[in-house]
């Protein structure tokens, strides 16, 4: 029978491979939250069983499950049978969109970035205090969430490399759009472009991001492919970081929270804790560390779409923050500050930063 | 589900408590068996009280009711066979009380066996079952199929710690079973009657489990042998030797061929692989054990024999062992997982058994399991859209049943009859047998409410 989806063309053997045991239960942060198995990983590829086997048909009725996955990939590292649940949701979700299924939020989302230059439509950019566009070494580029909803993070972030006499230059970049490809659309050419003239005309050899995300699209996604031809390197701020003696330390319980584009999606654990080391003496790891590390509830469109329960996974990982007493959580990706931050409940008093902007702090304490 | 019996039933639970959901229905419909059926609708209920009023109208609207942990039956016990409304116990899922001093833990049904462990860590207790699908199923479920794991030989499986449990029956009534004392003599054993009853005689509601301290050292072994016949004598003189090892695991050559082929992990392809492990609270304790063990593989003509100096070496030494499920769930889309059991000393003609099998039905059948207890998992990987090959696999398994009878084994070790098992039943258990416990369904269960379809209780 002819295929009639792309992710039955794609991804048949994988979902046709998934045994069903149900071990995706442990890791899947919506899982975790709902404790709704229709929402868990087997769930889905039950669903999409279903579809290739031609009982039921993809449907506005699907979009609930098939649209509420961080794409955290918790499931395919510790899956026995080895699927790759990520991608064949991404798939899906493409599929969904061309037969007119899918989450408003997610339209709502591809809309956004046809008309405006960021995921929060918002036109009056932030000028961060510093010129933009400048003939520099490095570009430092923020991202959508450290420009608009973590900007004071960012400005201890630039101030940090402003400490370590960094040689960069804003620009004035738009969303990486990397995150459409997440929620069922095509990455925008229109805006990838922009980024990779308004990078190349600065001169920089190596794009610094905040976002992991961000550094993720750069990377991967064929249509950066621009960056590496012109011999660009691009860095997460952790591996950049990594170099410099800071010559501060604190002695707080500090504990660090791994995000998923980061750790399980770039392979990037020990950078950032290698970094904390140097800071930190007294660190503790979560129960749920590096390749184990338990999604903030944020990604792939969840925060958008299902805001109820993308605080509540947020809440569950504070809650390991709780059971090892840290006073500082730190990470390094926007969208985990923004969203752990919103769950801190009031009675939790440990303070919740970007690494570069813990540095920062302590640097401009010491002076 | 007709839309009095649905108004009642989110008169029961809640609204947010039920669900008729497509995606809901499709996502009960199967576990981690082969098998597959939807349920009309799904109810999440934290309280016995919620249990009870839910039967007594199953038993008024005449629906079927289906307990349900994880899902991580491997033979069909949590899929709704006969439609009718799942029970999803989930919420149920606090540890009501832990005392070292009774040597108890009280749960509910729903609490995964990993969270528990995690709770008796700091106490240096555990509950030894030790399933290997422990990440995820629940005590309920454990309770329900009387789960076993690599443990087994030394420290028994579920039915062995459960002490009493409060249990909904099939009419709504609740009734609190056993002792929170290590011992007792006290009437019929009510407890034991539901430890493995596959949900099919009332609704676990809460567990008091008896925990044990855990032996803080282990040491561990691996050999292999050319000769499977070697392995097997091993196995026996090991576990009459006086030594109980925690643990004594088989690993066969075509699950070792299997596993090179999928991985680079590249293993020697001998007959047989044995692990042993040794527990204690001191070194010399857990060694001594250890050295009979080693002892006894060389005089069986072990080939090789290496003993783990660190942790990390005893976990290099599982790998093996513990990757079998992973790489054999690799290799095609559809999977059997058997469980059968046999008197130790038959652990070898069923080996071979299977061989011979393999041949005749031109399959790949790798093997591993508990030889410390004679429970193996003959595990085939084929696949389930070859109509021809599907036939063939059920044409094994039927022989492989008959085989295992004969040698005076048991269908499942610890996975349970469920779907999977349930034509074979007779097999195993006489006209009598049958007949009693038919007897038992219907004395608790007469309008057939509880999980129908399941262990051949229809008859
Ligand atoms: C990869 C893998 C490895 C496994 N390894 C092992 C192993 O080492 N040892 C082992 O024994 N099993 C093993 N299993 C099988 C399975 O995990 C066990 O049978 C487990 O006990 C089932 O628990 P569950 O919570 O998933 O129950 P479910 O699968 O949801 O249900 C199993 C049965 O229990 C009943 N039930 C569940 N909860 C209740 C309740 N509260 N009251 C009444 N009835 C109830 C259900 O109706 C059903 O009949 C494995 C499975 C997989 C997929």
């Amino acid at each position: 029978m002819e295929a009639k989806y792309d992710f039955e063309r794609k991804y048949r053997d994988q979902v046709l491979r998934c045994s069903n045991c149900g071990f995706c239960r442990a890791v899947c942060p919506v899982f975790g939250t709902t404790l709704r198995p229709a929402y868990n990983a087997r769930g889905k590829m039950l669903i999409l069983k279903e579809v290739m086997d031609g009982t039921i048909d993809l449907n506005d009725e699907l979009i609930e499950t098939l649209f509420q996955c961080t794409t955290c990939a918790a499931c395919a590292e510790s899956c026995p049978s080895g699927v790759n649940v990520p991608d064949i949701i991404k798939q899906v979700r493409k599929d969904m969109v061309n037969i007119g299924s899918c989450h408003p939020a997610f339209k709502g989302m591809n809309e956004v970035l046809k008309n405006h230059t960021n995921i929060y439509a918002e036109d009056e950019p932030e000028d961060f205090e510093r010129e933009r566009n400048k003939k520099a070494e490095y570009v430092y580029f923020i991202g959508c969430v450290g420009s608009f909803r973590e900007d004071e993070a960012t400005l201890e972030t630039l101030d940090l490399l402003d400490r370590l006499n960094v040689d960069y230059t804003l620009i004035d970049e738009v969303c990486c759009s990397g995150v459409l490809e997440d929620v069922g659309y095509e990455i925008n050419e229109d805006l990838v472009k922009k980024n990779i003239d308004l990078i190349l005309a600065t001169g920089a050899k190596t794009v610094i991001t905040g976002c992991p995300y961000c550094s993720r699209t750069f990377i991967n996604k064929p249509q950066y492919a621009g960056l590496e031809e012109n011999g660009i390197k691009v860095l997460h701020i952790t591996q950049f970081l990594n170099d410099f003696d800071f010559g501060v330390t604190t002695d707080k319980l500090v504990t660090y929270h791994d995000p998923c584009d980061l750790g399980r999606h770039c392979g990037i654990y020990e950078e950032p804790r290698e970094i904390i080391r140097k800071i930190a003496p007294n660190f503790v790891e979560l129960r749920h560390n590096r390749v184990d590390s338990l999604c903030c509830g944020a990604g792939g469109g969840v925060r958008g779409a299902y805001a109820k329960n993308s605080i509540a996974m947020a809440r569950r990982r504070l809650e390991e923050v709780e059971e090892v007493g840290a006073e500082v959580v730190l990470t390094e990706c926007n969208s985990c500050v923004h969203n752990l931050a919103n769950a801190k409940l009031r009675k939790q008093k440990f303070k919740i930063y970007n690494i570069s902007q813990f540095v920062n702090e302590l640097m401009e304490e010491a002076e | 589900m007709e839309d009095k019996t649905k108004k009642a039933l989110i008169d029961i639970v809640g609204e947010e408590n039920y669900t008729d959901n497509l995606i809901d229905l499709i996502s009960y419909s199967k576990d981690a068996s082969e098998h597959r059926h939807r349920p009309d609708a799904a109810v999440w209920p934290a309280t016995a009280e919620e249990i009870s009023a839910i039967l007594k109208l199953a038993n008024k609207d005449r629906f079927p009711v289906v307990p349900r942990g994880a899902g991580t039956s491997l033979a069909g016990l949590a899929v709704p066979e006969k439609g009718g409304v799942i029970l999803d116990l989930v919420r149920m899922n606090k540890i009501i009380s832990v005392s070292v001093t009774d040597r108890l833990a009280i749960v509910q049904p729903g609490v995964v066996y990993a969270d528990l462990e995690r709770a008796l860590a700091p106490h240096d207790f555990f509950f030894p079952p030790d399933p290997a699908s422990g990440t995820v199923a629940t005590l309920g479920g454990n309770v329900a199929t009387n789960a076993g794991g690599i443990k087994g030989a030394k420290y028994g499986t579920t039915k062995d710690y459960v002490l009493a449990l409060q249990i909904v029956l099939p009419d709504g009534r609740v009734m609190r079973t056993g002792s929170k004392c290590m011992k007792s003599s006290s009437g019929y054993d009510l407890t034991k009657l539901f430890v493995g009853s596959e949900g099919t005689l009332g609704v676990v509601t809460e567990i008091t489990l008896k925990i044990n301290p855990k032996p803080s050292l282990t040491s561990t072994a691996m050999a292999t042998f050319e000769d499977l016949e070697d392995a097997g004598r091993a196995v026996s003189e090991i576990m009459h030797s006086g030594i109980l090892p925690s643990a004594l695991e088989v690993v066969d050559q075509q699950t070792l061929i299997a596993i090179n082929q999928n991985t680079d992990l590249n293993l020697p392809e001998v007959e047989a692989i044995l692990i042993a492990e040794t527990d204690g609270h001191t070194r010399e304790e857990t060694q001594f054990q250890l050295n009979k063990v080693i002892e006894i593989f060389k005089k069986n003509n072990a080939s090789t024999v290496k003993q783990a100096a660190t942790k990390e070496e005893a976990e290099a030494l599982w790998t093996a062992r513990k990757s079998a499920y992973a790489v054999m769930s690799r290799i095609n889309n559809s999977l059997a997982v058997e469980d059968l059991s046999v008197p130790m000393s038959k652990v070898p003609n069923i080996l071979k058994a299977l061989s011979d099998l393999a041949k005749k039905y031109d399959l790949k059948i790798p093997t591993v399991g508990h030889a410390g207890d004679g429970n193996l998992h003959p595990t085939i990987s084929y696949d389930g859209t070859n109509p021809d090959e599907v036939k063939r696999v059920e044409q094994a398994s039927a022989e492989l049943f008959e085989k295992v009878i004969e040698l005076g084994g048991t269908l499942t070790g610890e996975h349970g009859i469920g779907l999977a098992k349930a034509p074979f039943m007779h097999l195993e258990h006489d006209p009598v047998a049958m007949d009693v416990m038919r007897s038992i369904k219907k004395s608790f269960d007469p309008n057939n409410i509880l999980n129908p379809g399941k262990m051949a209780l229809e008859g």
